[in-house]
């Protein structure tokens, strides 16, 4: 039942996600972008997805280190990779606009760099998870890169308000903002669908996470023998 | 006559070829819009797989272990 249940919201959002593309294709371009500046429909709901994730993140870690319940470790790592894709996919739509638009695929901008060392941090957070061989020993250390890292979230979201940067201003969300309703809904759209594609890898990782702690146990027990 | 000469004009002036180049340069970079979408996909996609094979690589290793134990506890 869970299962179905995980592969119909799958399929729901691959579904929402295609027809969001071909209303986005029947869009007309932008005065001085083109057609590339769409890639924000997709840009900006991963970058969303991704920063969620840190935050949910950030609170498994700190419920982990409070209980020392271990369901708590298993989310962190599970949500933490999720976002880690869904950043990187974030990091690589807006390379490819500012190649068009800035003709550079990278510029060390308070937004782009933050959100560059975001995703570096969160890496080093898996990479610590593989460091370290005792469970209870690895699931603290992570816990506290966890919420040392989410420090550089609220950066990534607020950079482009409080600093000047070359990065454009919020559209969305914003008093400044300058998107029609209907593509403002489209882009809503693509978010709740990213969402519930970033809910399907969490649960799907979730359960692999418990996978693999009956598996140490199993080896626990071929070693005692 | 004087409030209709700028519709006349424009009449005039725009062509279907204007509209044409007009339409084609609001959808110029399309090439590049594709570009970014099949990578974003594809980063979701490879990510998918990692799962899939480390699902597979999972119980694979836990049937071998539990042969293993049951094994052991046969003899």
């Amino acid at each position: 039942m869970r299962e179905k249940l995980l592969y119909l919201l799958g399929a729901a959002a691959i579904l929402i996600v295609a027809r969001n593309i071909y209303v986005i294709s029947g869009l007309p371009g932008e005065e001085s972008q083109g057609a590339i500046f769409k890639i924000i429909f997709f840009h900006v709901p991963l970058a969303i997805t991704a920063l969620t994730c840190g935050t949910v993140a950030c609170v498994a870690s700190v419920s982990f280190l409070v209980t020392k319940d271990f369901k708590y470790d298993a989310l962190a790592v599970s949500v933490t990779e999720v976002g880690l894709a869904f950043l990187a996919g974030n990091l690589i739509t807006g390379s490819i606009w500012a190649r068009i638009i800035w003709g550079v695929w990278w510029a060390w901008d308070v937004r782009l760099t933050s959100a560059l060392v975001c995703w570096m941090l969160y890496a080093s957070y898996l990479m610590i998870r593989h460091a370290v061989e005792e469970p209870t020993q690895r699931a603290r250390l992570a816990a506290v890169v966890s919420i040392f890292a989410f420090i550089d979230v609220p950066i990534v979201i607020l950079s482009i308000r409080l600093f000047r940067t070359q990065h454009p201003g919020p559209v969305f969300f914003s008093s400044t903002g300058s998107f029609p309703h209907d593509w403002s809904m489209i882009m809503m759209w693509n978010l709740f669908a990213m969402f519930m594609l970033g809910a399907v890898f969490t649960v799907i990782r979730l359960r692999q996470e418990e996978t693999q702690r009956e598996l140490d146990s199993l080896r626990r027990m071929a070693h005692a023998f | 006559m004087h409030a209709f000469s700028p519709i006349l004009l424009l009449a005039q002036a725009v062509s279907p070829e204007d509209i044409t180049r007009e339409m084609a340069r609001l959808q110029r970079n399309y090439e590049f819009l594709s570009y970014g979408l099949i990578v974003a996909w594809l980063v979701l996609v490879v990510y998918v797989l990692m799962l899939v094979n480390r699902e597979r690589r999972l119980k694979r290793e836990i049937g071998r272990l539990k042969a293993m134990l049951e094994e052991r506890q046969k003899k």
